[in-house]
C-alpha cells in the first residue's frame, strides 16, 4: 500500500502537461464538430472516438518521449535537424492556423457571451485585455494554475450528458459497432473529429510544455501514463458533448452550425440548466484557448528563431515574441468585433492550413525519434514503427482528402 | 589560392562541383573543419552525388565562390566518405544549433557561418546570429534587402566573430559560448544560472561540470531547487561535495534536502566532518521555521574580551562566515548574553570590553518560530539579521534579511525540506 501512494504522489508531479494539452484540445472549433455531428447524426459516429483515442495517444506519446528525453521543443529538433528552411515554412502554416484558431475562440467566446446576456462589443475587449494582461504582467505559475482550474469545468459536458438521460445501450452499441454510412456529409464529419482532435500545434504544445517541466528519463513511464489518462479525457469530454446532443437534438432533426447553436438549441429541450452549462463550458474552452494558442504560437517561433521568448521578458526585452503575442490577440479580437469580416473563409483557410501541416509534422516526428543521434536508447521499437506509420499514413490520408473536400465541397 | 574575399556558408551548400571539363563531380553537402591557427578552417568539402558522400580535400579545390566552384580533379576520382561523428562539420554541427551568447544572457542560434580567405585557406570568421543570416537561407536576403531600402531602412548584421567561441565540448557541438571560460567565472552568478536553467539540462550539466569549484557553488545557490538537484546529480560525488562544501551551510542544506538520500548521504560521507554536521544540524528543521531559514556560521565571543581583541580575531573569523552584520556575544555555556552591530564594534573604545558596550535588550527567536513571524520582526524593528536561540538561551544560528527576502518573495517551486 505505501508503495501505491508513493508512486500516486509522483505521479501527481509528473502529470499536467497530458492533461492539460487534451483539455486544450477541445477549444471552441473542437467542441462546435462535436455538437455537429451530434445534432446531425445522432449516435452513428460515436465509434470513431475510440479510433481517434488509440491514434492520439500513439502520436502524442513519441511528442511526449522526446520532450522527456531531448529537453527540447519539436520547433527546436525541427529546426536543428532539418534547417531553417523546413522550420520556417512550418511554423509559417503555424502561425496562420493558430491565428485561424485564435479567431475561433473569439468567436466562441463572443458567442458564449451572447447566450449569457452580454454584449460581445464589451466582453471581446475585456477577454483579449485580461489575456494579454495575464501573460504581459503575470507569472508561469499564475498561468498553470488558472488552466488546471479551467480543465475543471470541462466537467460541465460529462454532467449535461448524464442529465440528458440518453438510452445508454444504444450508446454504448454505437461506440463500438461501426455504422458507416456512405454519405459525404457523415464522412467529412468522420475526418473532422480527426482533424480537431489531433492538431499539428498540439504536438508542438505537448513537447514544449514536458521539456520546460524538466521530467527525468526514469520518470518517463509516469509520463506515458498521464498522456494516456490526458488523451483519454478529452475524448471522454467529446464522448459527451456528442451524446448530449444526440439524444436532445437529433430526434428532433434540429441541425447546429456551430456550438452556441447547440446551446440555444439546447434551452427549451433540456431547460436553462443545460443551456447555461453548455455556454459556460463554451466560454471557458473558447478563453482557454485564446490564452494558449497565441502564447505557445509566440513560443516556437521564437525558440526556433532563437529570438528572445519568455513570460517573464518585457517589450524591450523580447520585441519578437510580444509582438508576436499581441498581433494574435489584436488582430484576432478585432476580426470578430469589425461586422461584416471574412471569419468563415479565414476559419476554412485555418483547418486547410492544419490539415496540410499535419502529415508534414508527423512525418518530421517519426523521423526526429527514430534518430539514434537524438533519442539514445529511446527510439521506437520495430513493432511501434508499424503502429505509428500506420497511424501516422491513415491520419495523413484522411486530413488531406479532408482539406481537398473542404476546396472542393460536394454537397 | 581558392577563397579570395569572404562569403557565407549558405551561398555555397547546394551548390555545383565542377571538374576541368565543365562535369559536375557533386554538390555541396558539407564542409569538414579542422583546428586552424589562429581560426579553424576548412580542410575539405563534402560532396553530395548519386545518394553518395564524396570528399574533396580542400587542396584539390581550383575556384570557390559564390559562384563557381571547381576542382582539379576529374570525375570518379573523388574517395568516398562516410559520415563520422568525431569530425566537425559545420551545418551538420554549427548551423541551426543553440549559442549562448553569454554578453546578453541571452540564447540565439546559428543562422549562418561567414567564411574569409586566409593565406589561401578559407577560415570560419564568425557566425551570423541574425535576421540576416535567416533571410540568406531562405533565399530572399537580396529581395528582402531592396524591399526595405525603399521604405529606408536596413537589415542590421548581426555577426559574432569566431574569435569569442567557445565550443564546451568537442563531442557537445550543439552549444557554444561566446566568451572564453575564464570569462564565464567572471558572469555574475545569478546571470550563469538563468543561462544554465535556459538551456537543455545535457548542456547545461556540461557548462556547470567545467566551473570551478567556488564559481560552481554560487551558481548553484542561485538556481531553482529542481535544477540543482539535476545538476548535482550530474557530477561526481567527489566533486559535488567539494561544491557543497564552499556553500552556506544554509543553501547547503537546501540543495541537499531535494536530492534523493541515497545521493545526499554519499556527498555527506565526502564531505569535511565538520561542514557535514553544520549542514546535517541544518537539514533536521521544519522547512517553514526560523530553524529551517538559519544559517549556524555566526560569530560569537566571550563578553570578557576587549573591542581591540575582538576587531582583530574578527579579521580572521569572518573569512569563512557570510554575511556578517552582528557580532553575538556569548558566556562559558554559549548562551547569548549581548549582540553588537559590526558598527559599535569599530566605532568602540578599543579598551572597552565588549560586556560593556553590548546591546542586552536581545530580540531572538526560536528554531520553532514561523517563518512569517521571523519577518514580521525583522521588519517592525528594521533589524539585519536576528539571532535563532533554543530553550536554553544558547545561541543556535542567525537569519539575515537576505534570507527573510526570499521568503518575503519566494522563487518559483519553493523547497521542500526533507530529512536526509
Amino acid at each position: 500500500m505505501r508503495g501505491f501512494w508513493k508512486k500516486a504522489l509522483l505521479f501527481l508531479t509528473v502529470m499536467g502537461p497530458g492533461i492539460i494539452t487534451a483539455n486544450i484540445d477541445n477549444d471552441a472549433s473542437g467542441i462546435t464538430t462535436y455538437s455537429v455531428v451530434g445534432a446531425r447524426f445522432g449516435y452513428s459516429l460515436l465509434w470513431t472516438l475510440i479510433p481517434v483515442t488509440a491514434a492520439l495517444i500513439v502520436v502524442q506519446e513519441m511528442v511526449a518521449r522526446m520532450g522527456v528525453v531531448t529537453g527540447k521543443g519539436l520547433a527546436d529538433l525541427i529546426r536543428e535537424e532539418f534547417g531553417v528552411k523546413a522550420a520556417f515554412y512550418l511554423l509559417l502554416g503555424l502561425f496562420i492556423a493558430n491565428f485561424g484558431n485564435t479567431v475561433a475562440n473569439f468567436a466562441g467566446w463572443a458567442a458564449s457571451m451572447q447566450i449569457l446576456g452580454l454584449s460581445k462589443y464589451a466582453m471581446v475587449p475585456i477577454g483579449a485585455a485580461a489575456i494579454w494582461l495575464l501573460v504581459v504582467k503575470g507569472s508561469y505559475r499564475i498561468i498553470e494554475n488558472v488552466l488546471l482550474v479551467a480543465c475543471l469545468i470541462f466537467v460541465g459536458y460529462i454532467i449535461s450528458g448524464i442529465m440528458a438521460k440518453p438510452d445508454w445501450l444504444e450508446v454504448g452499441k454505437s461506440l463500438v459497432v461501426p455504422d458507416i454510412k456512405w454519405d459525404a456529409e457523415y464522412l467529412i464529419l468522420a475526418v473532422g473529429i480527426i482533424g480537431t482532435t489531433i492538431t499539428p500545434w498540439m504536438q508542438f504544445y505537448m513537447q514544449s510544455s514536458i521539456a520546460e517541466k524538466g521530467i527525468k528519463k526514469e520518470d518517463y513511464r509516469l509520463t506515458r501514463l498521464d498522456v494516456i489518462v490526458g488523451c483519454s479525457i478529452t475524448d471522454i469530454v467529446s464522448f459527451f458533448i456528442i451524446v448530449t446532443c444526440a439524444t436532445l437534438l437529433y430526434p428532433h432533426g434540429i441541425r447546429v452550425e456551430d456550438a452556441s447553436e447547440a446551446a440555444i438549441a439546447l434551452q427549451p429541450l433540456a431547460g436553462n440548466y443545460a443551456a447555461l452549462i453548455f455556454s459556460i463550458a463554451l466560454a471557458n474552452a473558447s478563453i482557454l484557448g485564446a490564452i494558449i494558442v497565441p502564447l505557445a504560437t509566440a513560443y516556437y517561433i521564437c525558440e526556433a528563431m532563437g529570438w528572445e521568448a519568455g513570460v517573464n521578458k518585457s517589450f524591450k526585452e523580447a520585441p519578437q515574441f510580444m509582438g508576436i503575442y499581441t498581433l494574435i490577440i489584436g488582430a484576432a479580437a478585432a476580426i470578430i468585433l469589425i461586422p461584416g469580416a471574412p471569419l468563415v473563409d479565414l476559419m476554412v483557410l485555418s483547418a486547410i492550413v492544419n490539415g496540410l501541416m499535419l502529415p508534414f509534422v508527423l512525418v518530421f516526428i517519426i523521423k526526429l525519434i527514430n534518430n539514434k543521434k537524438i533519442m539514445g536508447d529511446y527510439t521506437n521499437s520495430r513493432a511501434y514503427n508499424i503502429i505509428s506509420w500506420s497511424t501516422v499514413t491513415v491520419v495523413a490520408v484522411l486530413t488531406v482528402l479532408f482539406v481537398v473536400a473542404s476546396v472542393f465541397p460536394i454537397a | 589560392m581558392p577563397l579570395f574575399g569572404e562569403l557565407f556558408l549558405s551561398e555555397v551548400l547546394k551548390k555545383p562541383v565542377f571538374d576541368p571539363k565543365g562535369e559536375i563531380v557533386g554538390r555541396v553537402h558539407d564542409a569538414l573543419v579542422v583546428k586552424g591557427d589562429p581560426l579553424p578552417k576548412i580542410a575539405a568539402v563534402i560532396l553530395h552525388q548519386r545518394k553518395q558522400l564524396l570528399i574533396l580535400r580542400w587542396e584539390q579545390i581550383n575556384l570557390f565562390s559564390k559562384r563557381v566552384i571547381s576542382t582539379y580533379l576529374n570525375e570518379g576520382e573523388l574517395p568516398s566518405y562516410e559520415l563520422q561523428e568525431t569530425d566537425l562539420l559545420a551545418s551538420r554541427d554549427i548551423l541551426d544549433k543553440q549559442i549562448v551568447d553569454v554578453n546578453g544572457v541571452k540564447i540565439v542560434r546559428a543562422n549562418d557561418i561567414k567564411l574569409e580567405g586566409y593565406e589561401g585557406e578559407a577560415v570560419l570568421i564568425a557566425v551570423d546570429v541574425g535576421m540576416r543570416g535567416i533571410l540568406r537561407r531562405l533565399g530572399i536576403e537580396r529581395g528582402s534587402e531592396s524591399l526595405l531600402k525603399t521604405f529606408n531602412s536596413d537589415i542590421p548584421y548581426n555577426l559574432i566573430a569566431w574569435t569569442y567561441m567557445q565550443p564546451l565540448s568537442p563531442q557537445l557541438n550543439a552549444i557554444a559560448l561566446t566568451v572564453s571560460r575564464q570569462m564565464v567565472s567572471d558572469l555574475h552568478p545569478a546571470d550563469l544560472a538563468e543561462i544554465i536553467s535556459q538551456v537543455p539540462q545535457k548542456e547545461g550539466a556540461a557548462l556547470f561540470e567545467n566551473l570551478d569549484i567556488e564559481t560552481a557553488a554560487d551558481a548553484l545557490s542561485e538556481l531553482e531547487p529542481d535544477k540543482q538537484a539535476e545538476m548535482i546529480k550530474s557530477i561526481e560525488p567527489e566533486k559535488a561535495a567539494d561544491i557543497i562544501e564552499e556553500m552556506n551551510p544554509d543553501d547547503a542544506a537546501d540543495v541537499l534536502s531535494d536530492l534523493p538520500t541515497e545521493v545526499a548521504k554519499e556527498i555527506l560521507e565526502h564531505i569535511e566532518k565538520e561542514d557535514a554536521e553544520d549542514i546535517q544540524e541544518l537539514l533536521h528543521h521544519e522547512e517553514d521555521t526560523a530553524g529551517g531559514l538559519m544559517n549556524n556560521l555566526f560569530i560569537a565571543y566571550p563578553p570578557n574580551i576587549t573591542a581591540r581583541e575582538a576587531l582583530e580575531r574578527f579579521r580572521k573569523d569572518a573569512e569563512e562566515v557570510e554575511p556578517v552584520y552582528y557580532v553575538f556575544v556569548v558566556d562559558q555555556l554559549e548562551k547569548l548574553v549581548g549582540v553588537l552591530s559590526l558598527r559599535e564594534m569599530i566605532l568602540a573604545d578599543p579598551d572597552k570590553l565588549l560586556a560593556d558596550i553590548m546591546q542586552t535588550k536581545l530580540r531572538t527567536v526560536t528554531p520553532e518560530t514561523d517563518e512569517m513571524v521571523v519577518a514580521e520582526l525583522i521588519s517592525k524593528y528594521d533589524l539585519v539579521a536576528v539571532p535563532v536561540v533554543d530553550s536554553d538561551g544558547v545561541c543556535a544560528g542567525v537569519i539575515t534579511v537576505d534570507d527573510i527576502i526570499d521568503v518575503i518573495m519566494p522563487r518559483e517551486g519553493k523547497r521542500k525540506r526533507r530529512k536526509v
